[in-house]
C-alpha cells in the first residue's frame, strides 16, 4: 500500500503517469520552425530503453534538430515530447530533471577550456547532484578509465587531441549518470584516424545497455550496434528499420540516393 | 604679497598631489562601474525582453550624450531633487553610471563572444543559469575582456577631468586653481597633462599587453 502510494506521487511530481512504460522517449506529432523554415514536421518516434538509434540523413535534414528537442536545447512549436515520463511540453522542473538524466555529445567536443579534464567532469555532478568533490573525482576517474584515457586527468583540454577530447566528452556525461545518451555528429568534427577510437568508445557504451540516439554519418556502426536507423529529410522521418532491412532493402527513394552517395 | 606669484616646486607638488583626487575617483567610479556594469551585462544578455530592454535603453542614453552633459544632468539633477550641491558625491555618482554603461556593453560583448557550444553543453549538463554563468561563462569571458576593460579604464581617468567643471578639485581643477595664481597656462597644464600621462601610459601598455598575450592564447 505505501509503495503503490509511493509510485503514485512519484509520478505526480514528476507531472505524468507512465514513468514505468518502456518507451524512455516520445515524441508525439512535433513541428518545429526557424522562421519560416520547417525544420521538423510531424515528428513521431518511440524509443525504448536500451535501444541503440542511429539517425541519419543529408545536412540540413533536421535530425540534429531532432536529438536536441530531447534535452530542450530547441524548443518546438507544437506536438508533445516525454522522456522517461517527464513531459518536457509540460515545463516546470520537468526540462531540469531531463537534462540532468539526459548526456550529451557535441560534434566539436564543446570542453571547457579553463578547466582540467577532471573539473570538466566533476563540476555537473557537483553543482546539480549535491555529490562531494570526491566522490565526484572518484566517479569521474572511473570514466575516464572506462573511456581509456585515466591518465589526462589533470590536463587541459586544448593539450589533448581530437579523439581524446571526445571520448572526455563521452565521459563527462557519463559522470551524471543519463539514462540516455545522445550524440550529435560526434566523429564528423575528428581526423579519420582518431575516429575510430570514439566509434570503439560508444560501442562498449551500447553494449553495456545504454540507451543511445546517434546522428551520424558512420554506416559502419550503425549496422554494427543500430537496433533501429532512421531516415531524415527535409524536416521529416522518411524511414525507419533494422540496419538488415534499411540498407538491404531501402524503400523511399530519397534514402536509396541517399545511401548510393555516401558508400 | 604679489597677486602673480611664480610656478615653483612648490606648485609642481601642488599639482601632483592633486592626482590622488583623480585616482580616488577613478577607483571608485571604476569599482561602481564594475558591480554595475556586470548587472547591466548580465540583463543584456538575458532571455527576457524586458530586462535587456532597459538595459539596452541605459547603454544607449549613455553612450549617445557627452559625457559632460551626463556630469551636469546628475550635478544639476540631485540639487532639483533636494539634495545639497555636493560635488563628490555628484562626480562619483555620474562617473559611476557613466562607467556601469559602458563595461556593462563591453562585459556584453565579451560574454557573447564565448561560444554558444559552452553554454549549450553546460546547459546539457543540467547546470542552471547562475551556475553556467559562475563558472562555464564568466571565467571565460572575463580573459576576453582584460583588455578592453583596462583601455576604458584609461578613458575613465582622462575622462575625471571633467569633474573639474563642476568644481570637484581633482588634478585639472588643481590646475586651473594654480593658473589663476601663477599665470603660466603652459607650464601648468603641461604638468597636469604629464601626471595624467604617467598615470594611464602604463595602463595602455599593460592593456596592449593582455591584448597581445590572449590573442596569442586563441590562435594556439
Amino acid at each position: 500500500m505505501t509503495e503503490v502510494n509511493a509510485n503514485a506521487s512519484a509520478a505526480a511530481t514528476r507531472g505524468t503517469s507512465d514513468a514505468a512504460s518502456p518507451w524512455v522517449v516520445r515524441m508525439e506529432g512535433v513541428n518545429k520552425w526557424y522562421g519560416e523554415f520547417h525544420a521538423l514536421k510531424n515528428i513521431e518516434l518511440s524509443v525504448k530503453r536500451g535501444e541503440r538509434i542511429v539517425i541519419c540523413g543529408p545536412s540540413g535534414s533536421g535530425k540534429s534538430t531532432l536529438i536536441r528537442c530531447i534535452n530542450q536545447l530547441e524548443t518546438i512549436k507544437n506536438g508533445r515530447i516525454v522522456v522517461d515520463g517527464h513531459d518536457l511540453t509540460a515545463g516546470g522542473r520537468n526540462v531540469d530533471i531531463v537534462r540532468q538524466e539526459t548526456g550529451m555529445v557535441f560534434q566539436q567536443f564543446n570542453l571547457f577550456p579553463h578547466m582540467t579534464v577532471l573539473e570538466n567532469c566533476t563540476l555537473a555532478p557537483m553543482k546539480v547532484r549535491g555529490v562531494s568533490k570526491a566522490e565526484a573525482e572518484k566517479t569521474a576517474r572511473k570514466f575516464l578509465e572506462r573511456v581509456r584515457i585515466p591518465e589526462q586527468a589533470e590536463k587541459y583540454p586544448a593539450q589533448l587531441s581530437g579523439g581524446q577530447q571526445q571520448r572526455v566528452a563521452i565521459a563527462r556525461a557519463l559522470c551524471m549518470n543519463p539514462k540516455i545518451m545522445l550524440f550529435d555528429e560526434p566523429t564528423s568534427a575528428l581526423d579519420p584516424e582518431m575516429v575510430k577510437e570514439v566509434l570503439d568508445t560508444m560501442i562498449d557504451l551500447a553494449k553495456e545497455g545504454m540507451t543511445m540516439l546517434c546522428v551520424t554519418h558512420e554506416m559502419g556502426f550503425a549496422r554494427q550496434v543500430a537496433d533501429r536507423v532512421i531516415f531524415m529529410d527535409r524536416g521529416e522521418i522518411l524511414e525507419m528499420g533494422t540496419p538488415d532491412e534499411f540498407f538491404g532493402n531501402p524503400k523511399n527513394e530519397r534514402l536509396k540516393i541517399f545511401l548510393g552517395q555516401i558508400s | 604679497m604679489p597677486l602673480i606669484r611664480p610656478f615653483g616646486i612648490n606648485e609642481f607638488w601642488i599639482i601632483v598631489f592633486a592626482a590622488q583626487w583623480t585616482i580616488a575617483l577613478s577607483a571608485i567610479a571604476f569599482a561602481g562601474g564594475g558591480i554595475g556594469g556586470l548587472l547591466i551585462a548580465l540583463l543584456r544578455v538575458s532571455d527576457a525582453k524586458w530586462p535587456r530592454l532597459v538595459a539596452t535603453g541605459f547603454i544607449r542614453v549613455f553612450q549617445g550624450t557627452p559625457l559632460l552633459m551626463q556630469l551636469f544632468l546628475v550635478f544639476f539633477g540631485m540639487n532639483i531633487m533636494g539634495f545639497a550641491i555636493n560635488p563628490w558625491l555628484a562626480a562619483t555618482v555620474a562617473f559611476t553610471l557613466h562607467a556601469s554603461a559602458f563595461l556593462g556593453e563591453i562585459w556584453r560583448g565579451c560574454i557573447e563572444a564565448v561560444p554558444p557550444g559552452q553554454r549549450e553543453a553546460a546547459t546539457a549538463l543540467g547546470l542552471r543559469y547562475y551556475n553556467r554563468m559562475r563558472y562555464i561563462i564568466l571565467p571565460q569571458a572575463s580573459k576576453i575582456a582584460v583588455a578592453p576593460t583596462v583601455g576604458f579604464l584609461v578613458q575613465l581617468i582622462k575622462g575625471t577631468s571633467l569633474a573639474a567643471i563642476i568644481g570637484f578639485t581633482e588634478l585639472t581643477r588643481q590646475g586651473q586653481i594654480i593658473n589663476n595664481a601663477t599665470f603660466s597656462p603652459f607650464l601648468v597644464f603641461g604638468t597636469v597633462a604629464a601626471v595624467y600621462f604617467v598615470l594611464c601610459w602604463p595602463l595602455s601598455v599593460l592593456a596592449r599587453r593582455m591584448e597581445i598575450r590572449f590573442s596569442r592564447a586563441t590562435t594556439r
